[in-house]
């Protein structure tokens, strides 16, 4: 990225199991309810209250440990991580600290179509804390508690990165195989799923730099962009003769730049230990099996089935299955179609309109269902791909379907042969002289023909049908 | 033992709780007691033992996951010595 640089980028990744209450606590955990009317006298931290587990969220954990290739602990321990802040009621967070519920595993990633492994050192459950509003009030800062409690898998990556498209791409992985795996919604803008982001930089050879990190970053395109500023930051300094000093910096999203937080400094010392109220968690290995069993088709083996059995290029199958709505959508209307045709017309047409509209696929004006009918009217003939094109346009404006537009509009494309032969035989015999000039050599006027009966049939001839019932009257 | 100066100013300032130079005195002799009684815990020879280790000989118990309590917005802030428009409202705080 820079040249005589190299950066080492480490990824902790907060990710929200997708239950319907609290890690240890039976408050719901929708997004968007009014100010602390999801807070239960656990949550709130009132005295005596004790936390009880969530047997969803722990199968979640160890589902998406599994889908990252990691190892599953048997036994794993949730300790106390101490601070004072004022939206952790209880003076500390719930975490695992020693003994995490998963342990190594990995990923494999791809840039410029290089693939990669990336080593994950742990995934651990831990909760939420509150949300504080700062811009509400001149001189007070609002505290809002509903996400307090709620159950995050926190996901730490090994220093393996070596550059912001790198980091990119492993967040879109990690994301990716969890919303596979059903166990986080990946919603980065409703803070679903964030990243924390550790940057160092070395010259080649040398020992790696001290890192700092850069908290909570919500969309790919600031990890990014906040990756690359963290680096030349560095980079001046030390060319500079300075020291970097390990810390935790913001990102400011309006001006690309990241800032000390230094608020935080003290507060490194955490005093963990483990967590009195919570017994170890044990799990059984006929539970773990069971899980095992029912992990879904992951983003890498659909991919290869995509290529196997649809003949799909490397590319096209990449895009598809990088987000699962896409696949599900591509698989159901591929589902006994022409892959070829399929493929295209989600790749090119449907993702063009997407794009166009800033729809996500399960937002599209067009189900699956009606691009399929679209599809199979191609296929068998009926319309040609220039209708097939307006007749997309109409669906995606109005939601109704191919068939429904086809019939309405009379558009359907005639391919009976002896439909058109007899408008063949009209033109034929209405242009008795044009028939003999061109028998005596002025084929240019096949172009004419071609036209007449076009107009006959008010532009729903197949073409190729038409040309080759014109071609051998006119010759024989 | 006694607990010293800098570590006391250390745990008081992680809890934010702020220390009076007249107490001093008193509360490094009385926290350095109560360590010092915790502290004879560690003559028991624990080399082969398990740290989290206890007596029930259980594992954590879980429960299903199903949202119960809702809107509880006016018996949570019920107790909250400060509020506005539903939230907890405290001194600013600036990052």
């Amino acid at each position: 990225m820079i040249s005589g640089w190299e950066l080492v980028i480490g990824i902790e990744i907060h990710a929200q199991v997708k239950s319907k209450s609290k890690l240890f606590s039976s408050s719901s955990t929708e997004f968007g309810s009014g100010p602390n009317s999801q807070v239960s006298l656990v949550d709130a931290a009132m005295p005596g209250m004790l936390p009880v587990i969530n047997k969803f969220c722990v199968e979640q954990a160890v589902r998406s440990g599994i889908g990252l290739n990691a190892q599953i602990n048997k036994k794993s321990i949730f300790d106390r991580k101490n601070y004072f802040y004022q939206d952790l009621p209880q003076g500390y967070q719930i975490s695992q600290f020693k003994d995490p519920i998963v342990g190594n595993g990995f990923i494999e990633i791809e840039t410029d179509g290089q693939s990669k492994k990336v080593g994950i050192e742990r995934l651990h459950l831990e909760q939420d804390a509150g949300k504080s509003l700062h811009d509400q009030d001149p001189n007070l800062t609002f505290v809002d508690l509903n996400r307090s409690g709620i159950a995050l898998m926190e996901i730490v990556s090994m220093p393996d990165m070596k550059s912001p498209e790198e980091a990119v791409e492993y967040v879109k992985k990690v994301r990716s195989i969890l919303r596979y795996l059903d166990t986080c919604d990946g919603n980065m803008e409703q803070g679903s799923l964030r990243a924390d982001v550790n940057v160092s930089v070395n010259k080649p050879g040398d020992d790696l730099g001290t890192r700092c990190e850069i908290k909570n970053l919500n969309s790919f395109k600031y990890i990014h962009s906040a990756i690359i500023y963290e680096a030349k930051r560095q980079i001046k300094l030390i060319e500079s003769g300075e020291n970097i000093i390990q810390e935790t910096r913001l990102y400011n999203i309006d001006s690309g730049e990241t800032r000390s937080m230094r608020s935080k400094e003290d507060a490194h010392d955490y005093r963990y230990f483990p967590d009195p109220d919570l017994l170890p968690l044990i799990l059984e290995d006929d539970w773990i099996k069971k899980i095992r069993s029912s992990i879904p088709e992951l983003p890498d083996q659909k991919k290869e089935r995509f290529i196997r059995e649809y003949s799909l290029s490397e590319y096209d199958s990449s895009v598809i299955v990088s987000d699962k709505s896409t696949s599900d959508y591509y698989e159901k209307v591929v589902k006994d179609r022409n892959p070829k045709l399929v493929t295209t017309w989600v790749t090119s047409e449907l993702f063009s309109v997407l794009n166009k509209k800033n729809l996500s696929i399960d937002e599209s004006p067009i189900s699956p269902n009606h691009l399929g009918e679209l599809i199979d009217n191609i296929d068998s003939g009926k319309i040609s791909s220039r209708q097939a094109k307006d007749i997309f346009e109409e669906m995606c404006e109005t939601g109704e379907s191919a068939n429904n537009i086809i019939n309405e509009k009379g558009l359907s494309q005639i391919s009976d042969e002896g439909e058109l032969e007899k408008l063949v035989d009209n033109v034929i015999s209405s242009n008795a002289e044009n028939v003999e000039k061109y028998k005596n050599g002025k084929d240019k006027l096949f172009g004419f023909f071609v036209g007449e009966a076009m107009k006959l049939s008010k532009g729903k001839a197949n073409p190729k049908v038409l040309n080759e019932l014109l071609k051998s009257k006119l010759n024989t | 033992m006694k607990f010293d100066k800098d570590s006391l100013y250390k745990l008081g300032k992680l809890s934010k709780i702020q220390i009076d130079e007249s107490k001093l005195k008193s509360l490094s002799s009385d926290l350095g007691s109560i360590i010092e009684f915790i502290d004879r815990l560690k003559s028991i020879d624990t080399e082969n033992v398990d740290p989290t280790s206890n007596s029930l000989d259980q594992s954590l118990v879980m429960r299903e996951d199903i949202a119960s309590d809702v809107n509880t917005a006016n018996e949570i802030l019920e107790n909250a010595p400060q509020k506005e428009l539903d939230f907890f409202s405290v001194p600013k705080v600036i990052e």
